[in-house]
Parts: structure tokens; C-alpha cells; sequence
């Protein structure tokens, strides 16, 4: 069970407006890497682009500007935190932390293209 | 077997005085015109009704049906006048064999005569793509050989799917239809001409059309060759009409027949030495191993020695595949409860895990732990799964050889780990049921958590034993909470339904096969023989199958079979986007399937609440016991369940492996 400092509840405004602490590194990437592929491949694919047929509704996470409940780190951790749209279940319960929810955050937006993705920070910061 | 009398059904059925004459029910009708009066139900239908309906006779089994069960049996032999037929001589090698059972519908008819002439167990029901489950559902809780029979055209592509789903769980499964003649071959002669062996190319093992009457003692052979070496599946055999009805005069006249001993051997491989020798380093080198034990562990009968190996170092072990209990999930080093600490483990060893993951694919391993992997023979290994250490051997085999050389040895922090790590994961189970009992109560209708955890404590925690009962699961929300809340404690106590194909409908038909084999007492299902068996499935499911109960009720196999009515397939949220396509995944509302399981002549009970729930399963139960007779409880939910938007958390999609694995 996910416990952290984010409000239990979080309305999409709430969401927007927060700020991820765990730095955008290589590292958090590949622990994010590892979550993902254990826990939404079934959906969203090995690469995040959704081609599969088990969801007909998962977003291609490839793809920012087709996030339905946002694309901003915050409303990406409430989309895993606490599910979104009909179909994507709250994976709070089958998470440790919020430090793994914002490592999922970081490995997503790797998948985004080049020109859209965040900054990576030295893993020493 | 309950009988109610129907005489108040034809009571209400009669048209009142002065009613207009079109409210006549064709049932009346037809009733008045078999008593030679119809020109006069026509002129006044209400005096004749009154006069001459006889009260609807009560759901029956014919006596033609037991008395029949009831006949001897009788093998072929060439020294009967007019010899044996091509049926016989296959029927006699099926014996010999040791088939367990057989589960058709009628056609094929020289082919299936003979089986059940011969003694093998034999079960006639209503459509054979449903009989076909039956069969993969009594080798998936026994891992013996079972046959499925159709006849050709439309009875043998109605068996496509569950073929299919038999060929992905690799059941020994042997696939039987007949097919016109061969002297027909190609010209459209009368119906049913088809080419057979091209329809199942992919979902078999092996395959063959016989043409030569007198090679169907050599194809059996190589039929059971597959069906009993190496990794199993689906074996298809289709007989033109030549074949089964072939006489033969003298045993000379059949080519190559000899017997089981001279076609096939049950030598297995066992594991090179320093295969074995490296495998038990890498092992007792490992802090944290994990053995996976696939259904190759359960086939091959490899349970005890897998649990003095785990025993004897300390081994995590979670059971894999279309059935499980080959490993107790009660045990302290079983890890099918513990998906958490898979991520921990930095050996895992595959051993019979015929469906391989990817590692892209959701199994819970970290992508840095070694890996060993067992099969029975080699050209699987390496596929999908990086491989430290690729060993062809029989499960057992290997199983005897690490349960003989691994030494002692204790690993707290790691069977710690894994404690708590189910410890967690039931935490999870609890808190997804008390939202769903919070969700119930306010709908006044039953969330799949509540009806999961209801049948678990049922069967797990109150007076019945918890090894008792074979259960099996299916369906999209149903089966997912299904599947987290049943156990397996004993070999072949939980069939997998859905297992990889993830076929929607063949539950209820598979648990029909499994009760049949809890009904004989085949394998390990010996000691609990004659006990109930339960299946938690779907509406959109139970749609594929539910004529079955009717199998059920006419051979006395006791089910218990959960229907979750939420009004839709479970894929309606894929609809919510496309507004205009939702009347495609939904069903009328309330639709009660108790009634129609009461019109097959089994019971039907109808629930919304917990107390209601309890006490339908204690009823059905203790009548299935007692008096062998199915029930179909309706227990009605909501569609919206299945999304966490409104009733969080939703379907939830579970972790593998472990318990409620669906793909691997």
C-alpha cells in the first residue's frame, strides 16, 4: 500500500499542481522501467504505445498530447495512484511508495518523444 | 434429484373465460391437438383445457438413460462372429491405454459406441465445443488422457475454440471426429465434407486422417505416443468411414499390432550430472531462489518430490499453469500469495513452466535474476526466457535429483520475506473486499470481492475440509477476484479456466469435466471422490455452456456453478469512448439464469445480499453432496463494478505469477 505525503484525496486541479521529489535520473528511469514492465505491459504495452487488444481504451503513453486525465507529472502520478478513465484501475494498493509511483512517472516520460521529454539529471544530484 | 410438478405453470397457462382466442399458448395448443381435439381448441380452447390438459410431467432422467449406464461392457475380439470393426480395434487400444474418459455428442457414432461399449467412461452432452472443455477440464484436475468426439462438418468446427484453448493449457487431449469417406473426398457427396486436419493446424500436437483401415492400430500408437511423451496437447485423429467400419477377421490383418509396451516407453530423461550439479550450486549459491512449478510439475506427478526439495533448502515455490496445488498454497515457502517478494529473488527456476513468459510481460521477477529452466525436451529452452542454465529433463526426474543432492539448509530472512509479503497481499484482499461490501450495501446488489471472499471463507473456513473441493474460475471481473480468493491445497484442486487462450464460456462445461473426474475418483482426486465441485463465472460466460447442467443433472455430477449477472460482457468500459457502440456490450438487465438452470433440471437460487449469498451456497452445497444435484446461484451485480471510476478499485488485473495468473 502506497503511503507518502500527497493528499488521499486529489481532484485533477490538485493533481496539476504537483511537483514531483524524485529527480528525473537514470536511475529512478530504470526502477520506473522495472515497475512498468510488472505492472502495465498487459495494457499499455513492452513501449507504451497501447497496440494491443486486451483495453480498447489504454492511452498511447507515447504520445502526451492523447493523455485523457493529463500528461503534467502530477495528473500522470493520480492517473497510477488512483486510477483514471473506466478501465485503468488504482494501482495504490500493488505499489510500495510514492517514490515508485514518481519513478513510474519518470520512465513513462522517457517514452515520449525527444523533443517533449523532461531533462535528465545526473544521478548524483 | 428435486421433481416439482408443473401443474400450476399449466393452470396459469389456461386462457380465462372470455379471453380472445390468440392468448392460446402453443404449449396448450399442441397438447389439445395430441389429444385429437384441435379443431375444437380452436373453437372454444378455454372448456377443452379445463377439460383434458394434463398437468406438464416433471423434468425426469429417462430409465433408457440408466439402463443404459447400467448395460455391461464389452470389448471387441476377433474371435467374434464378423471379427472386430476399425471402431473396435481402436476402442480396444484406447482401453488398453487406459483412456479416461470420453465426452461427445452424438455423431462419430461407430467411434463413440465402441469407447463406452468398451468401459471407458463416457459422457454424452449438448454441443461439442462444451464436451471438448469437459474433457480438458477432467485431464486438467487428473493430467490423464481424456477424449473428446464430434461428428464431421458442424459438430467438429463447433469443438475449433475449445481445442484451441486445450492446445494452449497443452492438455492431453484426444481430439476424435469422423469425417465422410474417403471415396467421397472432394466431390460434395450428400454433407459434412471438410477438410479437418488443415482446421486444427496450430492448435494440435499431432494430427492425422486416417486413410488405411488397416494402419488404425499404428496411428493410435502414434496418437498415444504424443498424448504420453514429452510436453502434451491436442491430438486429432478423423476417421472416414472406411476406417471404422473396416472388418477385420484376424488380429494378422492389422498392421503393426502390438501392444503399449512394443510403440511407446515410459523411459524419461533424466538430467545430465553436471547439469544437475550445477543447477544445485547455483541454487545453495542463491539467497533468495525461486522455483516456478508449471503444470509439467502437476502432469508429470512430480509434487512430492518438488516439496522435499523446497523443504530441504529452503525453497520459495509458487505453482504455475491451468490448474494448481501441485505446491499448497498454505505452505511457508509457497510464494503463489507473495507477488512482492518475486522482485527479490535472484534465482529463478523454471521447472515444467510450458507457457514461458517474456520478461517484458508482467512477471514480477527483476530482469537481473539468474535463471535455470527445466522441460522435457529441448527446443523450448531459451525462448522468451534468457537462460543461465537450459536442462532437458523430465520434472521429476530433476525433482528427485535436487530433492536427493541439495543439502540442508535454512533461510530465514527469505521464507521472512515471504511472509510478509503475503501478509501484504491479503491486506490487499481485505481492504479491495471492504470497499466492495461498502459498494454492495449501497446498491443492494453483490460487488465480485464480497462474492469471491464469501465462496473462499465457505469453502476454506468453515466445516467443510479446505482440500476437499475442486473449484475453477472464469470471466473478466468475476474471474480476476476469483482467481485472488480461490486456494489450491492438494494437487488438481484449482482449474484455471481461462489459462492464456483467456477464452470467455468454456468455465462452467470445464468444472462439468472436473466433476465427472471428482465423481470416479481419478488420480489425485481419489480422496475426495464423490464431493462437489465449484465454478465462479460470468453471465457473458455461462452463456457459452449452460445447456451443460443438463449433462450435469443426467449423470449426477454435483456443481455448484456462481453466475455473476452484471448485465454486460466485462469489456463494456472499452465501449465508453464510442458512446454509440455500448449497446453491443450489454446484456437486457436482470436476466435470471436460476430459472433457466431450473428448466435443465438442476436448482436454481437467486441472490443480492451477503446473508442471502451464505445461505444459498450452504443449500446448494449440502445438496450436491447429498443428493448429486447441481445448483446455478444468480447472484446480481452491476456492470459499473468493473470500473474503479465509481466503485474503486475496479477490475484489477492480477499479478504474475501467483495466484489468478491468466496468461502464463
Amino acid at each position: 500500500m502506497v503511503s507518502g505525503d500527497t493528499p488521499a484525496k486529489l481532484t485533477r486541479e490538485d493533481a496539476q499542481k504537483l511537483k514531483s521529489p524524485v529527480a528525473n535520473t537514470k536511475k529512478s528511469m530504470a526502477r520506473g522501467r522495472v515497475l512498468f514492465m510488472q505492472n502495465c505491459t498487459s495494457c499499455h504495452g513492452e513501449d507504451g504505445k497501447s497496440e494491443g487488444s486486451l483495453v480498447a481504451s489504454a492511452t498511447d503513453l507515447t504520445s502526451p498530447q492523447l493523455y485523457k486525465s493529463g500528461a503534467s507529472e502530477g495528473e500522470i502520478f493520480h492517473s497510477i495512484r488512483d486510477g483514471a478513465g473506466d478501465q485503468m484501475p488504482a494501482f495504490k494498493s500493488q505499489l510500495d511508495s510514492e517514490t515508485d509511483i514518481w519513478n513510474l512517472v519518470n520512465f513513462i516520460r522517457s517514452l515520449w518523444p525527444e523533443s517533449a521529454r523532461p531533462t535528465v539529471q545526473d544521478d548524483a544530484k | 434429484m428435486t421433481e416439482k410438478k408443473n401443474t400450476d405453470v399449466a393452470k396459469t397457462e389456461a386462457p380465462k373465460t372470455g379471453e380472445p382466442q390468440s392468448r392460446t399458448s402453443r404449449r396448450g395448443l399442441f397438447a389439445s391437438i395430441g389429444a385429437g381435439a384441435a379443431a375444437a381448441a380452436l373453437v372454444n380452447p378455454g372448456k377443452i383445457f379445463a377439460a383434458t390438459t394434463p398437468p406438464i410431467p416433471s423434468i425426469r432422467i429417462a430409465k433408457d438413460i440408466t439402463d443404459s449406464l447400467a448395460e455391461a461392457t464389452k470389448l471387441g475380439s476377433f474371435d467374434a462372429k464378423g471379427g472386430m470393426t476399425g471402431a473396435e480395434v481402436f476402442a480396444k487400444s484406447c482401453k488398453d491405454e487406459d483412456l479416461a474418459a470420453l465426452f461427445c455428442c452424438p455423431g462419430n457414432y461407430q467411434i463413440i459406441n465402441a469407447i463406452s461399449a468398451a468401459g471407458i467412461p463416457a459422457f454424452g452432452g449438448r454441443s461439442e465445443g462444451s464436451m471438448t472443455s469437459a474433457a480438458d477440464g477432467f485431464s486438467r484436475c487428473t493430467g490423464e488422457v481424456t477424449a473428446c468426439s464430434g461428428t464431421e462438418g458442424p459438430g467438429f468446427t463447433n469443438m475449433i475454440m475449445n481445442i484451441a484453448v486445450a492446445h494452449r493449457a497443452r492438455t492431453p487431449l484426444l481430439v476424435l471426429a469422423s469425417n465422410v469417406t474417403i471415396a467421397t473426398d472432394d466431390r460434395e457427396y450428400f454433407i459434412q465434407t471438410g477438410y479437418q486436419q488443415p482446421t486444427t493446424e496450430g492448435l494440435k500436437k499431432y494430427g492425422k486422417r486416417l486413410i488405411a483401415p488397416d494402419r488404425i492400430h499404428e496411428y493410435t500408437a502414434y496418437a498415444f505416443r504424443h498424448l504420453k511423451t514429452g510436453v502434451p496437447g491436442p491430438v486429432h485423429l478423423d476417421f472416414p468411414g472406411e476406417i471404422y467400419n473396416h472388418r477385420f477377421m484376424a488380429e494378422s490383418e492389422v498392421k503393426e499390432y502390438y501392444s503399449k509396451e512394443k510403440y511407446r516407453t515410459d523411459s524419461r530423461p533424466h538430467p545430465a550430472p553436471k547439469d544437475l550439479a550445477q543447477a544445485v550450486d547455483m541454487i545453495n549459491r542463491a539467497e533468495r531462489p525461486v522455483i516456478v512449478a508449471g503444470h509439467g510439475v502437476f502432469f508429470h506427478k512430480a509434487w512430492e518430490p518438488l516439496m522435499v526439495a523446497a523443504e530441504k533448502n529452503d525453497i520459495a515455490v509458487v505453482s504455475s499453469g491451468p490448474m494448481r496445488g501441485h505446491f499448497p498454497d498454505e505452505h511457508r515457502l509457497s510464494a503463489s500469495l507473495s507477488p512482492d517478494a518475486f522482485m527479490s529473488a535472484d534465482l529463478v527456476v523454471f521447472v515444467g513452466q510450458y507457457s514461458m513468459p517474456s520478461k517484458a510481460e508482467r512477471w514480477r521477477f527483476h530482469p537481473d535474476a539468474k535463471a535455470i529452466r527445466v522441460n522435457p525436451t529441448g527446443e523450448d529452452l531459451g525462448r522468451n526466457w534468457p537462460l543461465d542454465l537450459g536442462i532437458v529433463a523430465d520434472e521429476r526426474a530433476f525433482l528427485e535429483g535436487l530433492a536427493s543432492d541439495l543439502p540442508q539448509k535454512k533461510r530465514d530472512a527469505w521464507v521472512g520475506e515471504l511472509a510478509s509479503a503475503r501478509q501484504k497481499y491479503e491486506k490487499q484482499l481485505l481492504d479491495e473486499y471492504e470497499q466492495g461490501v461498502k459498494h454492495s450495501q449501497a446498491t443492494n446488489t453483490l460487488h465480485h470481492a464480497v462474492v469471491c471472499k464469501e465462496v473462499h471463507d465457505f469453502l476454506y473456513k468453515g466445516s467443510i475440509d479446505p482440500k476437499q473441493t475442486v473449484t475453477g474460475w472464469g470471466g473478466w471481473t468475476i474471474g480476476n477476484a476469483g482467481a485472488r480468493w480461490l486456494r489450491a491445497y492438494r494437487p488438481g484442486q484449482e482449474v484455471n479456466c481461462p489459462y492464456q487462450y483467456s477464452a470467455v464460456g468454456p468455465d462452467l462445461a470445464m468444472m462439468i469435466g472436473a466433476g465427472a473426474a471428482v465423481q470416479l475418483g481419478v488420480g489425485p482426486q481419489a480422496p475426495y471422490k464423490g464431493a462437489p465441485v465449484l465454478v465462479i463465472t460470468s453471465d457473458a460466460g455461462i452463456a457459452y455452456s449452460m445447456f451443460e447442467l443438463d449433462t450435469a443433472a443426467k449423470y449426477k455430477i454435483p456443481v455448484i456453478c456462481v453466475v455473476y449477472n452484471n448485465n454486460a460482457w466485462g469489456m463494456w468500459p472499452s465501449a465508453v469512448g464510442t458512446p454509440r457502440s455500448m449497446h453491443m456490450y450489454l446484456f437486457q438487465e436482470n436476466l435470471r439464469y436460476d430459472k433457466m438452470a431450473e428448466g435443465l433440471g438442476t436448482r436454481g437460487e437467486y441472490v443480492r445480499t451477503q446473508d442471502e449469498f451464505r445461505r444459498a451456497l450452504k443449500t446448494s452445497y449440502e445438496v450436491a453432496a447429498k443428493e448429486r444435484v447441481s445448483t446455478l446461484i444468480n447472484v446480481q451485480a452491476l456492470k459499473e463494478f468493473t470500473s474503479g471510476k465509481d466503485y474503486p478499485p475496479g477490475n484489477i488485473i492480477n499479478p504474475e505469477p501467483s495466484v489468478g495468473a491468466l496468461a502464463h
